[in-house]
């Protein structure tokens, strides 16, 4: 759940924004619209119209509609090949009861992390947000437990097709014995996180593959996945072009340069977290599964630390796991 | 010289200078905030495709050739702007509108140095034919990428739609086939015409000093003689240009956007129009209205609805968009919504309350060091006062509210739909 309101000096009318809001959480969290058990049912209908709504159109952003996909077997047997919204089978069995069942369990077994920021100093929130856990039986409390992605013995090939005219190509690399987190984020930079990384340069500026090459890294499940729009006659190029950079600083690291440039630009993200609310937030959500969160600056600190090395010995633990591409039914 | 403009109900000051050449660089100083913003923008989009310099003739250029100036004007001789940008650690990127292009950065550090890279790159071109025709094969998958994205379809459609003349009709990336016809020597043509600091301006906001933009400007602007560059006049007809455009693509559910084309405004007014028909829209149609809760009920929306007002530089329209198993039923119900108003027109409070929030969205605009170098740039490409939007909306009467109700044509509108392509 999230809101976010005006500081009481801006409202127009001198109104005390933030216990109105504090009374509405207080009415979402302990006073929702039920009866005998079960949510209306009008109201459980509409919302259960509008979340198959959601899942089916997923097709709409084919960007997505790849990542979905692409899940479903790159982490085949993990809580991840889900998407967050279900199925649309799933969904379909929902009833008013079986929803006002799943809510009752979220205040009662979740684990609960509360965020505030921004210019209050939130001590109506605290004192009503306190109110209504103290009302609370929690119980059964749900564990944070993310393991590491199983890495597949062989890398698995997946097409799917639907009429687009560009073609989309993820692969995802494991290394589940990685234990440099620092050093994996900034092979992900240097990789393709920037507009300097290696895909940028090198797959779309000097070789023309593409719009967009990039890849993100999931420090908790240890995987790398790299992600490119292409046309579908150059889907094969592309991935040797990315497999080619891998294997590069697996053999050589990385200069230099190269580490320099992902040190600023990590640091300039860092150092720009404090002038957003929401941000700041994100910062320690992105950590409650980790052994320590770190400040921004113990965060920065740590990276200063990597040097090519480390990178080197990150990108040497990367194994190819899933290929996965999207393309239009006429392509290869 | 600087001006001071005063906002009248966030109490910000925006500090204006006008610089050697007439660039014009407005700038909101954030205390306690640790980012800078700077977007250098000129008033060169990709409705701007045919131009006279000098009283000269006009000269039609290729769909795409702005978006494609923009991709170009990061390269240099040396190392391209990326590089420069990627020494300092500020992230930087551009974008190309139907009306202007922009370039930017945003930076912890180094903030000086970040201006003066940006000031230089931006007013200095290298296209050559060999850098032109290496970008042709990425622009074209960027063109191809946008193609595949009902969203977008269904948004350039609607302009069509609307327009029968007004260039905004034209897709902002171009074709694959009108970006072949691009050259170095077209892209020198439109820079040499449109990067002219006089029809440019910078736009600053964040952890900064004044002082410092200012000097920068001062060493770094090239002096360059102002032209007179005339847009090709069009004829645009007050009617839309067809009711209806559908297309067939991937989708779960039929997408759909409809618009009310209306006379556009400049400065003040423009501002008006967009503000009040934002609140208008939002109490007729928007997601606490009886309307959408009754459109939801029986099943002919769901929460992908969402109302607006699209506006740039000779156009504005209000619009509706979603998903819906039957736009045209939808189309109908809006216009007997709206008509329904004129005869028994919204309750005061109901009209201060989305007032109200309008003004608290607009707000929350200024908490962002992004958000608040863009509301300063979209108020200098409309010639407005950097405040007038929130000033405007802050306020807003109700027997304006009432005259911008009347003045609406429901009948005027054009519905563009992505159908569900069998698979």
């Amino acid at each position: 759940m999230r809101s976010g309101i005006l500081d009481n000096r801006y409202a127009l009318n001198g109104e005390d924004l933030e216990a109105d809001m504090c009374e509405l959480l207080r009415e979402c969290i302990l006073a929702p619209n039920a009866e005998n058990g079960a949510f209306d049912e009008n109201i459980t209908a509409l919302m259960k119209a509008e979340l198959i709504d959601t899942i089916d159109s997923v097709i709409n952003d084919k960007a997505a509609y790849a990542m979905q996909n692409a899940n479903k077997t790159a982490f085949v047997g993990e809580p991840m090949e889900l998407s967050p919204n279900g199925t649309h089978e799933q969904a379909e069995l929902v009833t008013a009861r079986s929803a006002y069942e799943a809510y009752l369990r979220i205040p009662e077994r979740a684990h609960v992390e509360i965020f505030a920021a921004g210019s209050g100093d939130f001590s109506a929130a605290e004192d009503i947000l306190t109110g209504i856990f103290s009302k609370v039986q929690r119980r059964d409390i749900c564990k944070l437990d993310v393991v590491p992605s199983v890495l597949k013995p062989k890398p698995v090939y997946v097409t799917d097709k639907l009429p687009m005219q560009q073609a989309i190509l993820r692969m995802y690399f494991k290394a589940p014995e990685l234990s440099d987190r620092y050093a994996f984020t900034m092979l992900s930079m240097i990789l393709g996180g920037m507009t300097t990384s290696r895909f940028f340069e090198n797959i779309r500026e000097k070789q023309s593959l593409c719009y967009y090459c990039a890849c993100t890294a999931n420090k908790s499940k240890r995987v790398l996945t790299a992600y490119a729009g292409v046309e579908p006659q150059n889907l094969k190029r592309t991935e040797e072009a990315i497999l080619s950079e891998i294997e590069d600083i697996r053999q050589n690291g990385v200069t230099d340069e190269e580490l320099e440039t992902a040190r600023l630009e990590i640091g300039n993200q860092i150092s720009t977290l404090y002038d957003s609310a929401t941000a700041l937030i994100g910062w320690h959500l992105n950590q409650i599964t980790d052994e320590k969160i770190l400040s921004p600056e113990e965060y920065r600190a740590e990276i200063a630390r990597v040097d090519s090395a480390r990178i080197q010995a990150a990108a040497r633990q990367l194994a190819l796991d899933t290929v996965y591409t999207l393309s239009g039914e006429d392509s290869q | 010289m600087t001006e001071k403009i005063y906002g009248s109900v966030i109490k910000e000051t925006c500090l204006k200078y006008t610089a050697p050449g007439g660039l014009n660089v407005f700038m909101l100083p954030m205390e306690g905030y640790s980012a800078a913003v700077a977007q250098f923008s000129a008033r060169f989009g990709s409705q701007d495709n045919s131009f006279s310099v000098n009283g000269g003739e006009f000269t039609r250029i290729p769909d795409g050739t702005a978006h494609y100036l923009e991709h170009k004007l990061f390269e240099s001789e040396e190392k391209d702007a990326f590089s420069l940008f990627a020494q300092t650690g500020a992230s930087c990127n551009a974008g190309t509108s139907f009306d202007y292009t922009q370039y930017y950065f945003s930076c912890a550090d180094s903030f000086r140095k970040n201006l003066e890279i940006l000031l230089d790159f931006v007013q200095d071109p290298y296209f050559t034919a060999e850098n032109v025709e290496k970008e042709r094969g990425i622009i074209g998958q960027e063109i191809t990428m946008y193609r595949d994205n009902p969203s977008w379809r269904v948004f350039t459609n609607l302009l069509e739609g609307l327009y029968s003349k007004n260039p905004v009709r034209n897709d902002i990336a171009g074709t694959v086939e009108s970006i072949a016809e691009i050259t170095e020597k077209t892209l020198y043509d439109c820079y040499n015409a449109y990067y002219n600091p006089a029809n440019m301006f910078l736009c600053v906001s964040g952890n900064f000093d004044p002082d410092e933009v200012i000097a920068v400007c001062e060493s770094r602007l090239k002096s360059r003689p102002a032209l007179d560059i005339k847009a090709e006049p069009f004829d645009e007809p007050l009617g839309v240009n067809r009711r209806r455009t559908e297309l067939a693509m991937p989708v779960a559910k039929p997408i759909f956007e409809i618009g009310f084309k209306m006379p556009s405004k400049n400065g003040a007014e423009s501002v008006e129009d967009y503000v009040y028909h934002n609140i208008l829209f939002d109490i007729m149609l928007g997601d606490t209205s009886d309307f959408f809760e009754e459109m939801r009920k029986n099943s002919l929306l769901n929460e992908e609805f969402s109302v607006g007002v699209f506006s740039g530089r000779g156009h504005l329209f209000p619009f509706a968009r979603g998903e819906s198993d039957d736009p045209d039923r939808v189309l109908a119900e809006i216009q007997r919504r709206i008509d329904a108003f004129k005869t028994v027109p919204p309750s005061k409070e109901e009209f201060e309350r989305i007032k109200r929030a309008t003004y608290g969205a607009l707000v929350r605009d200024y908490n962002n060091v992004d958000s608040v170098a863009s509301t300063l740039s979209e108020a200098a490409l409309a010639d407005a006062e950097p405040f007038s939007v929130i000033d405007t909306a802050a306020a807003a009467n109700y027997d304006k509210l009432l005259e911008h109700l009347y003045a609406l044509d429901e009948d005027n509108a054009s519905i563009s739909i992505i159908s569900k392509e069998n698979l």
